[in-house]
């Protein structure tokens, strides 16, 4: 089990060395149950520190931002970032790696072991205390999770409320890491893309059917998008300007710059956003399934990540964000290769 | 029924002229309405300007309200919509709306000494009211125009300004020597204090590239210049030009509504990085 | 005009209103929202906040301005689109609501009357739903002067008193509405009176979160602009739009072109919804951006809400509906962001 209490002793530890600029971490939310980011940067808030089954968010999101603000700065500071990961996020950091966004001397990765675990479905938990307030959940003895409600102890099997991305979890424990904290604990889901086969054994028709009446629902608030860690690009095909615009942009290329989607959330529009975000995930996405949990229209895009990712598996037998010396799945190429026009 | 704002009146483009060639190409168009009812103006305020297709683009008016028979825009290549309007022809349709703004006091300031100091296409919504005074230039004490660009292709106008020169005093400046220009060669800021205008009943307009306002402020107030006697112009990213989309938001103004003219003591109590 | 009306009798009523068309909340997996509706019988009033506020129908995300195309002679030609008439009655909308319409009132009327809003907002009926148990955890009305019972904004208000409600007509148009249903209404007993003032004071105390304070806020935040406050406060800000895209009192909003045909030229010029959380939002065509970062926009998005719209129109731009808090993927509480303001420095 994580014992917290080293979590804030090697952030206290990193911190007062000196050699990190900040901890990227969880801390508990002033109201409520659920935990936020954190950004630890005094080795006195360390304490402020906290890992249990709400700290739901994927933070290495946040190292894009950090790579941004440190581009801008006049005299960089050049020390790493420390960031916590669990599982998922870990691949994250591989992703990243691997793409040559982040370099492995920028970051000081924490791990943290899910237990065999992994984090809650807020949805899920919430239906489960029929409008009760959790104010405290932890990680409890075989699977389970302990939640604490109007001063009462509730024991939750894990499995009732975990993420959706938990139950289909293939690394439960950080694949990369500086220091790890817990047991790694195997737990092989039954079948990893249960989700997606549901959908897939709905015919042609039924899934349109599905898949107009959730994308209708999109508002195009784009926090799918925004939550991403890989949705990195400077520039994002729904952006109404260039952003990429030096003193020497001319007029004419500002003016060249395709509107490729319209503004209206209409069908056609929604699905070409909505199309173009999940393809550019391809091989790339590591289902921390934050996309999905920040739209605020439940549409369900964690399944369409998913099933890029099946087929990632399926064709070229390539798992995303498991080794960060290996090329990327579109910067790879094996002679088998289905494809006859790459050969 | 009243009338919808967000619809723009149709104008024929009567006259291009190109003002500046080369890579920040500045043309001057003239433009009528086809229909009798128009609208009149103050001089400083600005005109959203149409290209079915491509969009809108607010651009000040920078002939002068006396004029009744066209409006004129001279308009910088910058983005999408004016590089549709530099690729158009004399006959070409436009749509017109506005006028929006405040437009600059200028019946508050006769009696007065005016001194204009622009930069590169800032000379644009100068020239309204610059022309606006010099129609009625008995009611106004010494007008003066203190105006420089990158370089002497670079200068709008370049004709009238000649012209001018004949009517009132006129200072040019370009950025970096070249080898015929015969006037004063640095930063328009810098020319001010060369210039020394004098603040003694005197209102200056600046208007230009921020950075430049900037620093022409600052030199004004060393010359003596009080905040009420300072005047320019916001630039902002506009849509709608009547203070509902939120874009141009600057503390609690609507630079498209409220601007985008401001005297300094006024702009100075607005957030100075909005 | 005040009346009571039998739970049972509520579908009967809407149904006397077939000449208009009905809103009401609906439910579509586990999101609320305000859809319209054709059967009397599927209107839900008991429902928790919706996800998006009744100021889509008012303030639809899409709204076509006018259509262009191109004429014989090659001119371009234009045709304005208006609404269409069509009167209408939501059901269900939440006093925050109905206060937050009384807002972007402010904002499209003025010097300039944005025709598109005025026609969907004079030709549209509100039937207020009295807030008897916060429909969120994080609803604040009582901080920014609402209340779970408040008539602002609204033509009809109900209460839930358990097997009835108390229907209070507020408006010509409120009156218009009853008078169409009013063989189904009765006249309120005393026992009646005195359970809406019951229900309404213990609805109050089920409000648990507050601003403190709050007239201290918009001094302090001018008094913050250049603070680096803003740059630890938006540390874990996403720059999604779904604080302002769910908000309902936010307006902002772009116009574009969407072009069927290029040549000839044929198309629609359409306002979208629009947020100053996006970054292209204030980006000149010079590249220049006067709002660069996160920081500097949920700086706005604050400012705009608590120091601005107070400034510029004597109210909080803000009904206390708990929306941007409980969507925020990230957790920015804007009671906690206040409330930090407000102590900054002290």
């Amino acid at each position: 089990m994580v014992n917290l209490e080293d979590l804030k002793k090697e952030a206290k530890r990193i911190l007062e060395e000196g050699k990190i600029k900040y901890i990227i971490g969880y801390e508990r939310s002033p109201n409520g149950m659920m935990s936020m980011p954190a950004f630890i940067k005094n080795p006195e808030d360390a304490e402020r520190l906290t890992w249990d089954p709400s700290c739901v968010y994927n933070l290495t999101r946040f190292l894009v931002d950090e790579k941004r603000r440190k581009a801008k700065e006049k005299k960089p500071d050049t020390r790493p970032v420390a960031i916590v990961v669990k599982g998922c996020d870990s691949r994250a950091v591989v992703v990243l790696l691997q793409e040559k966004f982040i370099n492995r001397e920028d970051v000081y990765i924490l791990g943290v072991s899910c237990e065999g675990a992994g984090v809650v479905d807020e949805k899920k938990l919430t239906e489960k205390l029929k409008g009760k307030k959790a104010d405290k959940i932890e990680f409890s003895e075989k699977d389970h999770f302990l939640i604490t409600s109007d001063g009462e102890k509730i024991k939750i099997p894990a499995q009732e409320i975990l993420a959706e991305r938990c139950l289909e979890c293939r690394a439960n424990f950080p694949v990369i890491y500086d220091e790890v904290l817990g047991e790694k604990v195997e737990r092989r889901p039954e079948d990893p893309f249960k989700s997606i086969e549901r959908i897939e054994s709905l015919s042609k028709e039924e899934r349109w059917a599905f898949w107009k009446e959730q994308l209708d629902k999109c508002i195009r608030c784009y926090a799918c998008r925004s939550v991403c860690p890989m949705c990195y690009c400077d520039e994002c095909v729904v952006d109404t300007i260039s952003f990429a615009v030096a003193a020497d942009t001319t007029a004419e290329e500002k003016a060249q710059k395709i509107k490729w989607i319209e503004r209206s959330p209409d069908s056609s529009e929604n699905f070409v956003y909505h199309l173009v975000r999940a393809i550019h995930l391809a091989g790339r996405c590591i289902d921390c399934g934050e996309c999905e949990r920040a739209c605020p229209l439940d549409i369900p895009v964690r399944l369409l990540n998913k099933k890029l990712e099946k087929e990632a598996k399926e064709l070229f037998d390539y798992e995303v964000g498991f080794d960060p010396e290996k090329p990327s799945l579109a910067s790879s190429f094996k002679d088998d290769d289905p494809e006859d026009f790459i050969r | 029924m009243e009338p919808n704002p967000y619809i723009p009146k149709l104008a024929k483009i009567i006259q291009i002229k190109e003002e500046v060639r080369g890579a920040r190409p500045v043309k001057t168009f003239r433009t009528q309405f086809l229909s009798e009812n128009g609208f009149s103006f103050r001089c400083g305020q600005c005109a959203m300007l149409s290209i079915f297709g491509r969009g809108e683009s607010m651009i000040s008016i920078s002939s002068s309200p006396l004029v009744e028979d066209y409006l004129q825009f001279s308009i910088l290549k910058m983005g999408r919509v004016t590089s549709s309007l530099h690729d158009l022809q004399e006959g070409d349709i436009i749509g017109v709306r506005g006028p929006y703004g405040n437009g600059f006091p200028i019946e508050k300031w006769k009696g007065k000494n005016l001194i204009f100091i622009g930069g590169g296409i800032g000379i644009a919504p100068m020239w309204s009211v610059l022309h606006t005074a010099l129609g009625k230039k008995e009611d106004y004490g010494k007008i003066s125009l203190i105006y420089g660009a990158r370089t002497s292709n670079d200068i709008v106008f370049k004709e009238e300004l000649e012209e001018l020169r004949k009517k009132i005093e006129v200072h040019l400046s370009i950025d970096v020597e070249e080898p015929e220009w015969k006037e004063f060669v640095g930063f328009v800021p810098i020319n001010v204090l060369e210039k020394k205008p004098s603040p003694e009943n005197a209102i200056a307009v600046t208007c230009g590239p921020p950075i430049m306002i900037k620093y022409v402020i600052q030199n004004l107030e060393a010359l003596g210049f009080k905040d009420e006697q300072i005047f320019t112009t916001v630039e902002n990213k506009m849509k709608c030009g009547i203070g509902k989309c939120g874009r141009c938001n600057i503390g609690l103004h609507y630079v498209c509504q409220d601007g985008p003219v401001y005297s300094w003591a006024e702009l100075k109590n607005l957030p100075q990085e909005y | 005009m005040q009346k009571i009306l039998r739970k049972k009798s509520f579908p009967q009523w809407v149904k006397k209103l077939e000449s208009y068309k009905i809103y009401a909340p609906a439910k579509n997996g586990d999101v609320w929202n305000y859809e319209a509706v054709n059967h009397s019988e599927d209107i839900d009033l008991d429902y928790l906040n919706s996800v998006l506020s009744p100021k889509k129908i008012i303030f639809p995300q899409r709204e076509i301005f006018l259509e262009f195309s191109t004429s014989n002679d090659g001119n371009p030609e234009i045709n304005e689109v208006l609404p269409e008439e069509n009167p209408s009655v939501i059901f269900g909308v939440r006093p925050c609501d109905a206060k937050a319409l009384t807002l972007t009132d402010s904002v499209f009327g003025g010097d300039f009357d944005d025709l598109y809003y005025w026609r969907r907002r004079d030709q549209a009926i509100l039937v207020g739903l009295a807030c008897h148990n916060p429909p969120s955890p994080n609803c604040f009305c009582l901080s920014v002067n609402g209340s779970p019972h408040s008539k602002e904004g609204l033509d009809i208000l109900m209460t839930d008193l358990g097997d009835r409600y108390y229907v209070e007509s507020l408006t010509e148009k409120g009156n218009k509405l009853l008078n169409l249903g009013n063989k189904f209404f009765e006249e309120p007993k005393a026992k009646d009176k005195k359970d809406l003032e019951k229900i309404n004071l213990a609805s109050e105390k089920k409000i648990k979160r507050r601003i403190k304070e709050i007239k201290k806020i918009p001094p302090q935040l001018k008094e913050m602009f250049d603070s680096p406050f803003w740059d630890e406060e938006a540390m874990s800000c996403i720059r999604c739009g779904i604080c302002t895209y769910l908000c309902p009192t936010c307006h902002c909003f772009d116009i574009s072109d969407e072009v069927l045909s290029s040549s000839p030229i044929e198309g629609k010029r359409v306002r979208t919804w629009d947020t100053c959380q996006f970054p292209d939002f204030t980006m000149h065509s010079s590249g220049h951006n006067p709002r660069p970062d996160k920081a500097s926009r949920l700086r706005q998005r604050i400012l705009h809400k608590f120091q601005y719209f107070v400034e510029r129109y004597k109210n909080y731009q803000c009904t206390g509906c708990g929306r941007c808090i409980s969507k925020c993927p990230v957790g920015i509480d804007i009671i906690e962001v206040l409330d930090k303001v407000r102590d900054y420095g002290t």
